[in-house]
């Protein structure tokens, strides 16, 4: 059974907070200059991934199904004198490669994962058997505009970060992937995930078809 | 010799501008180019930019999108085994999924077309439309997204979490995506002379659709010693000593230490990437030819490591790789093959991709 240990966490949930304000209130947080055209979501997976103080060996997980939402709705706007720095900006990786590039930190292993209802659990089985030492599994979501209105965004905003490797001593909680035969409803999406680690709420739930995922606080 | 964390392919198969994997294969032998001048936003008019539709297949888009049909051809050839379901999971993988489908409903405000603009919804209603179940990972990391997926479906049956798994690719072409490399002004009137030493370079863009069908123990062919590297250095740039390159492909050239091998590289046309590709693939594997295809079939973005897998598989079986399409020598360096190459006495093909954020990603296809 794949299992990995939590040894660290971050939450980061922005409430109604404007961009504006995550940058202000974020900025010493990244280089001089760097948050200039960040996205809320790339400041707070950034802000996220700082306070686990990713390493060279570190494989990455990165799990949202909207993503940049922001920048795409700019994107989208600017037709039809198409702009290049909102077409790069809005591909799905950006938040995390915003706050890596601007810290020239690179990484063997980077999986950014998308999807909703088994989202969850498949980024969890992307982090238990990656080889790495240590894997980061970040994820988040940024509120949308337009977009929302139109039902394809999401309505909150927040981000997270947990630190799994392969040791107990010392962990704050066990993560597994139990394989299972039992049928229903396998949904568990990214804002469930995100209550829970908020609350520190023991998960043991069919996540995915096959799949029970598994957190216990120790 | 036996290779490193092999997985056997038991079938692949695509879709491109040429048809699919035998057809777009003997075209390429042929050195057809599938590249068309077409206005860049499509309807909505613009530069004429190299573009490689699908067979049949309209720029704009439509509501349910226009693809699906080809789709529908691709994988028909995929034998039923109960896909989505706990030990026959899915991995899909696009870099644009149906964004295009958002940009046709900002323009001109058909709701219809919502349906189909985020990921999970395109995904859902592919799923739906193919009698996939739910066990449907989806991966999206630009233009190695279909590494990932196959690398992703590789740890699975090796874990013991599936049985057999099926990584499926599509990025069809739509304004959205035209419009953003032609901003970035990579995407213009110039036709794509991928590794060729020329003073500008370009980009053209092309449909793609492939899948893959991995198991333990079964199949022709083997894919190992799967690597990636993310350089984290610049959005749209690599960092200028092509290290990471070399990163990706270390790993790589050590496992296959002694086998002959190809190289078919990523090859967009881009210049200054081009060149630090072409020279670290020569680093790595001295003396192995290199060919791209992307001159032709245009760069297939988020499915051109499975698309160009199913391609390298044809050649394999035929015993003839298709040349780089688009360009004449010289080239980068003398190993970049401008003409088909006979593989028949080589141990297999190291295939590569590249994307945003300086993600490289490489694998060794041979026989099983």
């Amino acid at each position: 059974m794949p299992e990995r240990y939590l040894h660290a966490l971050s939450l980061a949930d922005a409430g109604a907070e404007d961009l504006a304000a995550t940058r202000e209130r974020l900025k010493d947080r990244f280089p001089r200059g760097a948050t200039r055209r960040m996205t809320q979501l790339g400041l707070l997976i950034g802000a996220a991934l700082d306070e686990l103080t990713p390493r060279p060996d570190d494989a990455i997980v990165y799990a949202s199904s909207f993503a940049e939402t922001c920048a795409l709705e700019g994107y989208l706007d600017s037709f039809p004198t198409a702009s290049p720095t909102l077409f790069q900006t809005s591909i799905h990786p950006s938040a995390v490669q915003q706050a890596l590039i601007g810290r020239q930190h690179a990484v063997g292993e980077f999986f950014p994962l998308t999807g909703r209802a088994q989202l969850v659990a498949h980024a969890v089985q992307a982090a238990l058997l990656a080889p790495a030492p240590r894997v980061l599994l970040c994820g988040g979501e940024e509120r949308g505009t337009w977009l929302l209105a139109n039902h394809a965004a999401s309505d909150r905003t927040f981000a997270f970060a947990l630190a799994l490797t392969r040791e107990p001593a010392g962990a704050l909680a066990r993560v597994t992937l139990m394989p299972t035969d039992e049928g229903g409803s396998a949904e568990f999406t990214l804002p469930d995930f995100f209550a829970a680690l908020r609350a520190r709420l023991a998960i043991d739930q069919l996540a995915a078809p096959g799949l029970r995922l598994g957190v216990a606080w120790l | 010799m036996a290779l490193p964390s092999a997985v056997s392919l038991e079938s692949a198969g695509c879709l491109t501008a040429l048809g699919d994997a035998p057809a777009t294969h003997a075209a390429l032998l042929r050195g057809e180019i599938a590249l068309r001048a077409r206005p860049v936003l499509g309807a909505d008019g613009g530069e004429s930019v190299p573009l490689a539709l699908a067979p049949g297949r309209g720029f704009d888009e439509t509501a349910p999108p226009n693809w699906l049909e080809g789709v529908r051809a691709l994988t028909a050839a995929i034998r039923s085994d109960g896909w989505g379901t706990a030990r026959r999971p899915v991995f899909v993988t696009s870099s644009n999924f149906g964004v295009g489908s958002l940009y046709a409903f900002r323009r001109h405000g058909d709701a219809a077309h919502l349906a189909y603009g985020t990921p999970h919804r395109s995904v859902e209603w592919l799923a739906r439309e193919l009698g996939w179940g739910e066990n449907v990972t989806t991966v999206s990391h630009a233009c190695v997204s279909a590494h990932l997926g196959l690398l992703l479906a590789t740890r699975a049956l090796e874990a013991g979490l599936a049985e057999r798994a099926l990584v499926f690719t599509f990025d069809f072409i739509s304004p959205f995506v035209a419009g953003g490399f032609h901003a970035l002004k990579i995407l213009n009137a110039g036709f794509p002379a991928p590794y060729a030493a020329r003073a500008t370079g370009s980009i053209g863009l092309g449909d793609g659709a492939a899948f893959a069908v991995l198991a333990r123990g079964a199949g022709d062919f083997a894919i190992a010693a799967q690597s990636l590297h993310n350089e984290m250095h610049h959005f749209t740039a690599n960092r200028a000593d092509g290290s990471g390159f070399a990163a990706c492909l270390a790993p790589v050239a050590a496992a296959l230490a002694g086998r002959r091998v190809w190289l078919k590289g990523h090859g967009t046309g881009t210049l200054e990437a081009g060149r630090l590709e072409c020279e670290a693939l020569t680093a790595a594997f001295p003396g192995a030819p290199l060919v791209g295809w992307k001159g032709s079939l245009g760069h297939t973005l988020g499915s051109c490591g499975l698309v160009e897998l199913a391609l390298a598989c044809e050649a394999i079986r035929a015993g003839r790789a298709p040349g780089t399409l688009g360009s004449a020598g010289p080239g980068f360096r003398d190993n970049v093959a401008f003409t088909p190459l006979d593989v028949r006495g080589t141990d297999g093909v190291i295939c590569t991709s590249n994307a945003f954020g300086g993600a490289h990603a490489a694998f060794f296809l041979g026989h099983a």
